[in-house]
């Protein structure tokens, strides 16, 4: 699978001082660093005992706020920003675009696992729109036939660091 | 761009950038000795050999308002939390910045953040405080490693960690909180549960943060544009800066242009700007990106008041300005749009915003939010009933009357200037013909 051991995830705890307060950094850096993209039970149970939380208090940290998963995620995550200033400049064609190219609908993995895309609000790149993030990395000014371009690269592992 | 001189014994101009001028000179943000070349840690320098009093008094005089959203005079809450009871107070800079059309503070977090961390510093020293934090949004990754990086640097040159500057028993620190994409932890009080490690839900206030706040404590939350401001004021007095913007509401202004309009981007202008100015001129917006007209212009945040084109021909942008209009400066964000967005739409867009972001801990925003979105949709595919736009109006009310913090109470701004300024596209959107009934009745 792929998947960090455990020293990867206890080093990563450690690198954040096994501090409590800092609970949403580990989890995001175990979860991108993780291949599929999200926090399974086992990571889960990690955190709490180090932490000396409830399993309970972190899978309601896990379910509240949006960036972190509880479910496999294709190998690239497409957001897509819609939020007003994206969405009518042009923003609202990307997830019909994407459609068209994956043939899946939003929040489902290509058959191939290498895809999924949904829509997010605001990324803070309003003057780039349209845009679409894949992690950290922000792609804008999109159009069409740059959608088209940048899921070939993808697919031929242009961006393997992301 | 604005342009003015920097460095020497220069008085700052009225036209100068005070916030970005440095972002544009230095080549690496996080590099403490460049920073200090173009005049950084001068505030903080200055500060530690004034008294506190006078500090106090200085930003009173340079009248900040927060330029978070919420245009409360920064002076006014220093001194709440200078004269709030207790020993340990914190510094907590709300770096969140997830209001859709806004993208400032990021600018200043990645190519300045040493301006903001010595905003932190002075307010550690003003409070003697031992712990600052920055809760830094989750979409922002790459950023928060950049912060760390100049804190770590701000650190060893001696500006954070034990005895700074040679003070003894001045130590404070900064951490670095992650959000983890969830809007309501803007709001204040959800920040500071969301650094104890809970979930990020709003606390009910009173009482007022700077009395109970962090861990029950006397806490000073702070936008990152309102930290980067202090070292501005206490280097060039508060009467220098309040010069820069208006006797209402002081200093230089971030704004974020977006929608259709030519030049998108992050801009610095002097409050009392003339908006046309913002709009038109080739030094900001330079007019609409689209070739039509401008229709509508939403200010501040998807919060914030909407304002219609044709009736903002003079306005002035500065808080007294647009409080002038019905409209508010919030953020900074000016999200434009021309004469095609039907602005039903827009709405609708803006309604399904707050329902994904109801952080549902209260009933009026959780069902109140999704009801608006509803109600709106009724609008857009000419189902309405003519009832309809008198329960969206109560609707509208109820929200904003009964719903716990600053989120659900601010969801209606932008619905009711839309139906103010442009009844006739709802009205339109209300069934007219005689049509069939479909499935059957009850």
């Amino acid at each position: 699978m792929g998947s960090l051991s455990l020293a990867e995830k206890e080093a990563i705890i450690l690198a954040h001082d096994t501090d409590p307060q800092r609970i949403l950094n580990m989890l995001i850096a175990i979860q991108y660093a993780s291949e599929e993209g999200y926090i399974d039970e086992e990571t889960a149970k990690l955190v709490a005992e180090r932490l000396h939380l409830s399993q309970a208090r972190v899978y309601e940290i896990l379910s509240f706020y949006a960036i972190l998963k509880t479910e496999p995620q294709a190998r690239y995550v497409l957001k897509i920003c819609n939020s007003t200033p994206c969405l009518f400049t042009r923003g609202a064609m990307l997830a019909e675009v994407l459609e068209t190219i994956l043939e899946v609908p939003a929040d489902q993995a290509t058959p191939d696992g290498l895809f999924m895309y949904h829509s997010i609000p605001c990324i803070g790149a309003c003057d780039q729109g349209p845009v679409i993030k894949i992690k950290d990395t922000v792609f804008g000014d999109l159009t069409e036939a740059k959608v088209y371009q940048l899921i070939d690269d993808l697919r031929n592992g242009c961006y393997q660091e992301l | 761009m604005l342009s003015g001189a920097i460095g020497g014994k220069k008085m700052i101009q009225r036209n100068q950038p005070v916030l970005l001028e440095r972002t544009m000179k230095m080549k690496q943000a996080t590099n403490v000795e460049e920073y200090q070349h173009y005049q950084g840690f001068a505030g903080l320098l200055k500060a530690i050999e004034m008294d506190k009093e006078t500090i106090l008094a200085e930003l009173d005089l340079a009248h900040l308002r927060g330029r978070g959203g919420a245009a409360f005079p920064l002076g006014k809450k220093w001194r709440h939390l200078y004269g709030a009871k207790g020993d340990t107070k914190y510094i907590v800079c709300n770096a969140d910045e997830g209001e859709p059309g806004t993208f400032k503070d990021k600018a200043l977090l990645e190519h300045d953040p040493l301006s903001v961390i010595e905003g932190m510093i002075i307010a550690g020293f003003l409070f003697s405080a031992k712990a600052g934090y920055i809760y830094m949004r989750g979409e922002y990754l790459r950023i928060q490693k950049i912060f760390q990086e100049a804190l770590d640097n701000a650190e060893k040159a001696g500006f954070l960690g034990e005895n700074i500057l040679g003070i003894e028993g001045f130590n404070y620190k900064i951490t670095i909180i992650s959000g983890a994409g969830a809007y309501v932890c803007g709001e204040n009080s959800a920040l500071l549960n969301s650094i104890e490690g809970k979930t990020g839900r709003p606390r009910v206030k009173p009482p007022h943060l700077a009395d109970v706040g962090l861990y029950l404590k006397p806490t000073l939350v702070n936008n990152v544009e309102s930290f980067a401001g202090i070292p501005v004021i206490l280097r060039e007095g508060g009467q220098a800066y309040r010069d820069l913007g208006t006797e209402d509401g002081g200093g230089t202004k971030l704004i974020c242009l977006s929608g259709h309009i030519k030049n998108r981007g992050l801009y610095e202008v002097n409050l009392g700007i003339p908006l046309k100015e913002i709009l038109y001129s080739e030094e900001y917006g330079g007019g609409s990106s689209t070739g039509r007209p401008l229709k509508f212009i939403h200010f501040g945040g998807q919060s914030g008041p909407i304002g219609a084109v044709r009736n903002l021909e003079e306005c002035i942008y500065s808080y007294e300005g647009l409080w002038d209009h019905d409209l508010a400066i919030g953020s900074g964000a000016i999200v434009v749009m021309d004469d095609q967005v039907n602005i039903v739409d827009y709405l609708v867009s803006v309604a399904a915003f707050f329902a994904h972001e109801s952080c549902g801990k209260c009933t009026p925003c959780r069902l109140g939010t999704t009801r608006i979105l509803e109600l709106l949709e009724k609008f857009t595919t000419r189902s309405a009933a003519p009832e309809d736009l008198e329960r969206l109006e109560k609707m509208l009310m109820h929200v904003t009357n009964l719903s716990a913090c600053g989120l659900g109470q601010s969801v209606a701004n932008p619905m009711k200037s839309g139906l103010r300024y442009f009844p006739e596209e709802f009205e339109a959107g209300i069934q007219t013909a005689v049509g069939s009934v479909k499935g059957g009745g009850w």
